[in-house]
């Protein structure tokens, strides 16, 4: 399907499409409460049957989901995927999204969520024998041009190094720039623990990145 | 010697470049696959439509003749129960000694 009919025809005159724009994406709110009026009607639309209005959903938080996904899965063609997959499941279960709720924590978590599952998948099947170069093999720099340089290489590399969830903590504070409290709702851990994890993170970052920040362990 | 604070806010400035930007061509194959997949399961919709009314109507339903059976058979028990008082005689009892009768209620 092309993006014209994609965005063309059937969903003219739909709720909020004068808005499907990509890049529109705004900072997520730190509230439990949606602030976006627009983001809200598109809800309750979709909720009454209108799926038409689940356009604008996916254009708000595309960048967003397929930023997050990679970040799990490291790799375009998976992130893609997870993404997909992603808003079809929570257009799936949108009746049981509470009204009122910002959709942006939602769909991180269950990106997040299936983003894990794949992780798993591929550890658990893996027939490789698996290395000390193994972890190499996730990284896809190419997908990545911003990791030109050294300094994002140093630190991508150090976040790559650490252990699963800190991973995962450390890349949602440090690269999407969530609070605690967002990185707590996507991951379904206590703020406490993402504290927890954040801090064990910051620890071997700062061991590892020390000549570039000027920081030291001690 | 740098904070730890001060620490992540750099890391977090730095890092910021990392993040992954899909291009106008992966939005559109993203958004036209959903809008596929969405549109490809119409009669799934109907049914959650119709689910979403008729399970809580059921449940009511269903709770409703339960509390229902639940009274009638505790109003029947309560009804069959004897009681101490139903076991007394209505009657006197007429009790013969030596020749005089005494009546016992």
């Amino acid at each position: 399907m092309s993006t014209t009919s994609m965005f063309g025809g059937a969903a003219a005159g739909s709720l909020a499409f004068d808005r499907l724009v990509f890049g529109v994406e705004k900072a997520p709110t730190r509230s439990a409460t949606n602030e976006d009026p627009i983001e809200a009607r598109a809800i309750a639309a979709v909720k009454a049957g209108d799926a038409a209005s689940y356009d604008y959903l996916v254009s708000k938080y595309m960048k967003r989901v397929v930023s997050i996904a990679w970040g799990v899965v490291r790799n375009a063609a998976d992130a893609e995927d997870l993404a997909q997959e992603a808003f079809v499941k929570a257009f799936e279960s949108i009746g049981r999204f509470k009204t009122g709720e910002p959709f942006g924590p939602w769909i991180y978590r269950i990106v997040t969520n299936l983003g894990l599952d794949v992780m798993k998948h591929r550890k658990r099947f893996r027939h490789e024998e698996i290395t000390d170069a193994a972890p190499a093999e996730r990284r896809d720099r190419t997908d990545l041009p911003a990791i030109s340089n050294e300094l994002a290489a140093r630190i991508d590399s150090g976040i790559e190094s650490l252990p699963e969830m800190q991973r995962l903590v450390a890349r949602l504070y440090l690269v999407e720039e969530l609070g605690h409290s967002e990185i707590a709702a996507i991951t379904g851990l206590s703020e406490g623990t993402v504290r927890s994890h954040l801090s064990l993170a910051r620890g071997k970052l700062k061991e590892k990145l020390a000549d570039l920040h000027g920081g030291s362990n001690d | 010697m740098i904070d730890d604070d001060n620490f992540l806010e750099r890391l977090r400035a730095d890092a910021r470049q990392l993040r992954f930007e899909p291009d106008a061509m992966m939005s559109s194959r993203i958004a036209a696959r959903v809008r596929e997949r969405i549109a490809a399961e119409p009669q799934a919709g109907i049914a959650q439509i119709l689910a979403r009314w008729f399970r809580p109507a059921v449940a009511s339903l269903a709770t409703l003749a339960l509390v229902a059976t639940l009274g009638i058979q505790w109003a029947e028990q309560s009804h069959d129960t004897t009681t101490l008082d139903s076991m007394v005689p209505t009657q006197s009892v007429d009790i013969s000694v030596g020749g005089d009768t005494f009546s016992v209620e």
